[in-house]
């Protein structure tokens, strides 16, 4: 989250691409990017990584569907 | 710290934090808070880590710690003075929906910071298109009504004037948020000078030491809680009509649940990306209902406070219907999509934990809000009006009828109540039969209100669900009954719905529908899904439901193929 | 002046009380219960009365209504309402009873759905007629309910406690159809808004109607053989003294009986020793009641619930119960955390300490652990405890908990006074009081025992034990009163105040109020008590205002407006100056002031009190030896400072080494610091 230079308004909202926290820009928190998305921990790199190859490789997740299947 | 003063210190914070909502409920003007109880009080460390809860609502219970964190960051503790009491209610930055306005005050010992007394009350009107909240078809945040980031509405013990004018000045009903705002000041400040007391008396040392092990220990007791589940990747999905604005999209709520250890993640990656209406959760949403989801699949005895919520991970991608961005709507994701989350959880988890989770309840509040000026008085009153849901049937029991949705615990105003503030005259407030879903064991019911409009006119909105999609069965159990928001416009003899008699997008979220003396309104409640195969239900327990009108014997015809001895 | 036995029956014990008027004596005795007909132990007890023709009066506190209640053992109830709303006591009020419990099922009224029936008639918010009363209708159903067998009719229609017209006629006719059944109408149970809640009460007033109705035949037969039929006063849940024809006309009002008595036990110490703010501690095995006396008089509530989620909205002595007495167990949760209760060992096995088979640890047994209850002295010596029992109960949760003995047990009883604390709080901080302006009440034979604990806890700075606690509520009921509450809901705003309205309503209550006294022979020294309840306009709780006449004049009126703001004040800490006020139930107390007991003074104290021996006690700052006495030998004015330890029949007072004990004139124990 990124204030205007005031600091009376917000000027953007950051959130990390896999748990979607707010990222504060103004404590000078570390942003990684990957990829040119933005993170906020190396776990959430990873996490998005490990899923995209699991799902790259089908009935991996016991997934059951609601009644309207 | 000694195990015995950790648990007396423990049971003093909460019964310190009943008594504040006690102090709340008790002075509160909005229905919502002196009867439905749509707020919660707690106590928080210096960290915004909740320490105490009292058992009022559980949407803002799960929701508390993100809340006093995310103003944390905004007001650092070192501009908190004594006597200060921060409001909030911004989606974006922690919270829950507009409505929902959170409220801390510092407690200072001899000038040093030891934490907050915390109370987040449901203000019924907020501004923006509608009065009473709820606008079922907003696209944007200013739509919603006034958005409050975190700023002092009493600085070092005394009112902060301009802050109460631009609040008073951009609401339909001053006088009643008046009274709310004044509850929710009563009712930290109670829950400063106890905590004070408190710490006093153990000394500041023993106080924190206490209750840094108080979260270790209720961590631990979630840790062993989540390791006697199977370890596994569970997933779910379940479905959401509508959003108000866009006629043709439905939307997916998806869960995976990765179970390891001790942990547990919830991935909600899978789901729509965010709606043009407000049906979006904001991250306040997406954790709270994770919260919510696993406290119902552990131990209930646990002390809840932050130390339960180490273990449990959100995994909510941004611009995503569990996770909006800004400007996106959301004043539905606090009441519908909150359940609907906690649903998909609960159904992931339906044979790792068969004895917690239980069929696809009713999951909505029904949010019927509505405003006008009342003939009488001249006074424009608002009201925000909920109903009870069918639960859905569990691996031991059958649902309970008309209970208010997993995330509320919400009393809907009694009828004498009701009619004596509101020019509306009820008809019936009935269970609808055959509304719980078939099972070995059934859906509870829901109900239908009926009522007539006394006033010249009055402004309706409405913010519910499960008008398509109904609640789902599980292992074999039918669905339980459809809601419906239907009416009868006076001199005519044809029920309609929204879409057909307003031209509305959606039967269930729509905003200012003009309903003039005599026109007719009928609210029907969903009720639950059914648990298991229909054909294993006792023959018994099929009969006496006849016997009872909960079921038609055409319906356990149909149904359970039940003949008749 | 007669003589006066007041009786309580109690889950294990029937107590019993004699005051004998001309000797100013009283005397004190138990019997145990006869679960299964109560009135046997009480005719069992009465046989000790040496010449029954003496005693004057018998009142009675009853857990008939109680019982029938919990174990749904009633009435098979026929309820008739408004056409539109028969499932409003199924829907209730539509929240849970606690969080994230899935395994919860809703509590089921008092009468089945197939017998809930509805009736075309409807009256607006205002009591105004809007579908006028289908008499045809009426009649058709009350044959249906002929048929079906019912044994009890309800009726509840919406806004009867406007109008009751409606209700009244319908009784009339289902009385002139099926004569002879008992019918209870909301108007009459309790004419307050709030549809479920009324409803709720009216079916369980017809639920109790034949068993209350067939219990109280069977007393009157009982005593009047006894030749003593004509002298019975029972207790209703308001405290006072009801004949048994009055009682049985509104069975629900005897839903909480036999607790009263502690309460009004402590009106009369109120009396007798000039103090006016008192909180009762009556600390009995499986549970604990507190409730408080302000300047002089009880507080009396409609909000109860006999099980969660079914409320009795009758006016009722407000008394806090919780789960927790000395026969409350320990145990280990799974965080390795000690806890007290809720289990309860019971009186069967009870405490380890009992030596009937019990082996889980109790809050007694962490008692005679610590040396504060006497082994060789439970009951008057009548009972002996196993004091190693008790020692091994503990120790088997301190080798868990990696502590010792006395430590362990010292934990259980801080464990077991923070959940007494719990209770003390909700009927005090809880409703506004400063604990520091009352005095506790210690009774129930474990009271005593924790009472200096939770003055410090509690921050109580006196304390009183009164003669005999452990029978403290049948003293209660031989100092009882006469009693009618009436209350009524008339909605109005102190901005278009009506006064004239709210005299005629109030008029009506006074009048109602003591012909009803009147018609039950109480027709002497009648006190009249009004208040209304109010709130500002949008709010939905009340704050309880005295009213000083039946007449809304224009003083009056301003002054109480005045005095809402006042009390919204000191209540809740803020109040809205120039808001308006909405007036909601006007209520009614009836009181005829019977002749009271002359409790006997003590003649005093000469010399010093001896103790009769040394023991060890743990407190919280180690073991220490202190003076064991016994309480008979104390005289008026006698003076003993802690630590100490004070035995007695049914009970054992200790005191810590910061207090000290004065006897007042009528033997109550005064602790102080």
């Amino acid at each position: 989250m990124r204030f205007s230079e005031n600091g009376l308004y917000v000027e953007r909202y950051t959130k990390c691409a896999t748990c979607g926290a707010l990222i504060y820009h103004q404590e000078k928190q570390q942003l990684l990017t990957c990829d040119g998305v933005i993170y906020c921990s190396q776990w959430c790199i990873d996490w998005k990584k490990a899923r995209e190859a699991r799902r790259s490789k089908p009935q991996n997740t016991t997934m059951s569907l609601s009644s309207q299947e | 710290m000694d195990v015995v003063t950790v648990n007396i210190l423990d049971s003093t914070m909460v019964s310190i934090c009943r008594e504040m909502g006690i102090v709340l409920m008790k002075t509160a003007y909005s229905t919502i808070f002196s009867e439905a109880l749509d707020f919660t009080c707690g106590l928080a460390n210096l960290n915004g880590d909740m320490l105490a809860v009292a058992d009022y609502c559980p949407s803002q219970i799960g929701g508390m710690p993100l809340l006093v964190k995310s103003c944390l960051r905004e007001i650092p503790t070192w501009e908190i003075e004594e006597g200060d009491i921060i409001l909030h209610n911004d989606p974006y930055r922690g919270g829950l929906h507009t409505p929902e306005h959170t409220f801390f005050k510092p407690i200072f010992m001899d000038r040093e910071l030891m934490g907050f007394a915390v109370a987040i009350g449901h203000i019924q009107e907020v501004g923006g298109m509608v009065p009473g909240g709820f606008c079922g078809e907003a696209t944007e945040i200013f739509h919603e009504g006034i958005r409050v980031p975190p700023v002092k509405i009493k600085k070092g013990g005394k009112d902060n004037v301009e802050v109460w004018k631009l609040l008073l000045a951009n609401v339909r009903t001053p006088r009643a948020n008046y009274g709310d705002l004044r509850a929710l000041i009563a009712a930290v400040d109670l829950g400063e000078s106890r905590t004070l007391q408190v710490i006093k008396k153990y000394g500041k040392s023993v106080f924190s030491e206490a209750s840094r092990d108080l979260l270790d220990y209720s961590e631990r007791r979630m840790r062993a809680e989540l390791e006697a589940i199977p370890d596994g990747i569970y997933g779910f999905r379940d479905y959401i009509e509508s959003d108000g604005v866009d006629e043709d999209r439905t939307y997916v709520i998806e869960v995976e649940v990765h179970k390891f250890g001790s942990e547990i993640v919830i991935d909600y990656s899978g789901s729509s990306t965010q709606a043009k209406g407000p049906i979006n959760g904001t991250l306040g949403v997406a954790t709270s209902a994770a919260y919510n989801a696993v406290l119902h699949m552990t131990d209930p005895s646990i002390p809840r406070n932050s130390g339960c919520f180490r273990p449990i991970r959100v995994l909510a991608p941004p611009g995503t219907i569990v996770n909006v961005d800004y400007p996106g709507p959301e004043v539905g994701g606090n009441t519908e999509t909150h359940p609907r989350i906690v649903g998909t959880i609960l159904g992931a988890m339906a044979n790792a934990v068969p004895n917690r989770t239980m069929a696809a309840e009713g999951g909505t509040h029904s949010n019927f809000v509505f405003g006008g000026v009342d003939a009488e008085t001249g006074d424009f009153f608002i009201c925000y009006d909920i109903a009870g849901v069918g639960w859905g049937g569990r691996a031991f029991a059958d649902g309970n009828d008309a209970v208010d949705s997993i995330n509320g615990n919400c009393r809907p105003t009694p009828i004498e109540v009701f009619e004596t503030r509101f020019p509306w005259r009820v008809e019936y407030l009935a269970f609808d039969i055959d509304s719980g879903g078939a099972g070995e064991f059934r859906g509870g019911v829901g109900y239908t209100k009926q009522m007539i409009c006394l006033n010249d006119e009055v402004i309706c909105s409405q913010m519910t669900d499960r008008h398509v999609f109904a609640p789902w069965g599980l292992h074999g159990g039918r669905t339980g009954g459809l809601g419906a928001t239907l009416v009868l416009k006076a001199g005519t003899k044809e029920w309609q719905n929204m879409r057909e008699a307003y031209g509305k997008k959606s039967t269930s979220r729509y905003s200012n529908v003009r309903i003039r003396k005599g026109d007719r309104l009928r609210l029907v409640s969903p009720g639950g899904g059914g648990y298991g195969d229909p054909g294993n239900r006792q023959r018994e327990l099929i009969a006496n439901d006849i016997k009872q009108g909960y079921v038609s014997l055409k319906g356990a015809e149909k149904e359970y193929g039940y003949r008749e001895a | 002046m007669l003589n006066i036995v007041g009786i309580d029956i109690g889950g294990t014990f029937t107590d019993f009380v004699l005051y004998f008027h001309e000797s100013g004596k009283t005397e004190f005795w138990k019997e145990p219960t006869t679960p299964d007909d109560p009135i046997e132990a009480v005719i069992a007890g009465l046989k000790r009365v040496h010449d029954l023709s003496l005693a004057g009066k018998i009142r009675l506190g009853t857990t008939i209504a109680t019982n029938a209640l919990l174990t749904r053992r009633g009435a098979k109830v026929g309820y008739i309402t408004t056409q539109g709303f028969r499932d409003i006591p199924f829907i209730q009020r539509g929240d849970r009873r606690s969080h994230y419990d899935i395994s919860w099922i809703k509590a089921k009224p008092f009468v089945e759905r197939r017998y809930c029936y509805e009736i075309r008639e409807r009256l607006s918010a205002k009591g105004e007629l809007i579908v006028p009363l289908d008499e045809a209708e009426v009649r058709a159903l009350a044959r249906r309910i002929k048929g079906e067998s019912i044994e009890a009719v309800a009726i509840c229609f919406l806004f009867s406690y406007i109008n009751p017209q409606h209700e009244l006629r319908t009784r009339e006719i289902i009385a002139e159809e099926i004569p002879g059944i008992p019918i209870s109408i909301s108007y009459e149970v309790l004419a307050k808004w709030k549809e479920y809640e009324r409803a709720s009460t009216t079916i369980a007033d017809a639920f109790l109607r034949p068993v209350i109705t067939h219990h109280f035949k069977r007393v009157q037969e009982r005593f009047s053989a006894a030749g003593i039929g004509d002298r019975i006063g029972i207790i209703r849940s308001n405290g006072g003294e009801a004949t048994l024809a009055s009682a049985a006309a509104t069975p629900v009002q005897l839903t909480l009986s036999g607790p009263t008595g502690a309460v009004v036990a402590t009106r009369a110490l109120a009396r007798l020793t000039g103090l006016t703010h008192f909180v009762t501690f009556d600390m009995g095995g499986t549970s604990t009641d507190c409730s408080t006396v302000v300047d002089g008089r009880e507080h009396v509530t409609t909000a109860f619930e006999i099980e969660w989620g079914i409320p009795i909205q009758i006016p009722m002595i407000d008394i806090h119960t919780i789960g927790a007495g000395g026969g409350s167990i320990a145990w280990i949760d799974k965080g390795g955390m000690l806890r007290v209760g809720p289990h309860s060992a019971g009186a069967e096995p009870g405490p380890a300490c009992y030596g009937r088979g019990g082996r889980e640890p109790t809050v007694t047994d962490a008692n005679v652990a610590l040396g504060r209850i006497n082994p060789k002295y439970f009951l008057g010596g009548r009972m002996q405890l196993d004091k190693d029992a008790a020692f091994m109960a503990i120790a088997r949760v301190a080798k868990t908990l990696n502590m010792s003995v006395d430590e362990t047990a010292l934990a259980v009883v801080q464990i077991a006074n923070n959940n007494m604390l719990g209770a003390l709080r909700a009927v005090l901080l809880q409703r506004g009081f400063d604990p520091r302006d009352f005095t506790l009440v210690a009774a129930g034979g474990a009271g005593p025992v924790h009472t200096c604990d939770l003055m410090r806890l509690a921050s109580i700075p006196c304390s009183l034990v009164p003669t005999s606690p452990a029978q403290f509520s049948a003293f209660g009921f031989i100092m009882t009163d006469a009693r009618v509450d009436k209350h009524r809901t008339v909605p109005q705003t102190s901005k278009l105040f009506n006064g004239e309205r709210a005299s005629q309503a109030m008029t009506g209550l006074v009048d109602s109020a003591i012909s009803e006294l009147k018609a039950q022979g109480y027709t002497e020294n009648i006190e009249v008590y009004r208040s209304l309840e109010a709130r500002y306009l949008g709010q939905n709780h009340e704050l309880e205002l005295s009213f000083p006449a039946n007449d809304f004049n224009h003083d009056t009126v301003r002054n109480l407006w005045h005095r809402f703001h006042e009390e919204h004040t000191n209540r809740f800490g803020f109040c809205i100056p120039g808001e308006t006020i909405e007036t909601v139930t006007l209520k009614v107390v009836a009181v005829s002031v019977l002749k009271k007991p002359i409790v006997r003074e003590l003649p005093s104290q000469i010399g010093i009190a001896e103790p009769r021996e040394q023991r060890q006690i743990r407190f919280e700052e180690g073991w220490i030896e202190v003076p064991v006495y016994d309480r008979d030998i104390f005289g008026r004015g006698c003076r003993i400072t802690g630590p100490a330890v004070i035995e007695e029949n049914a009970s054992c007072t200790v005191v810590s080494a910061d207090r000290c004990v004065t006897v007042d004139s009528f033997g109550n124990l005064i602790i102080s610091a």
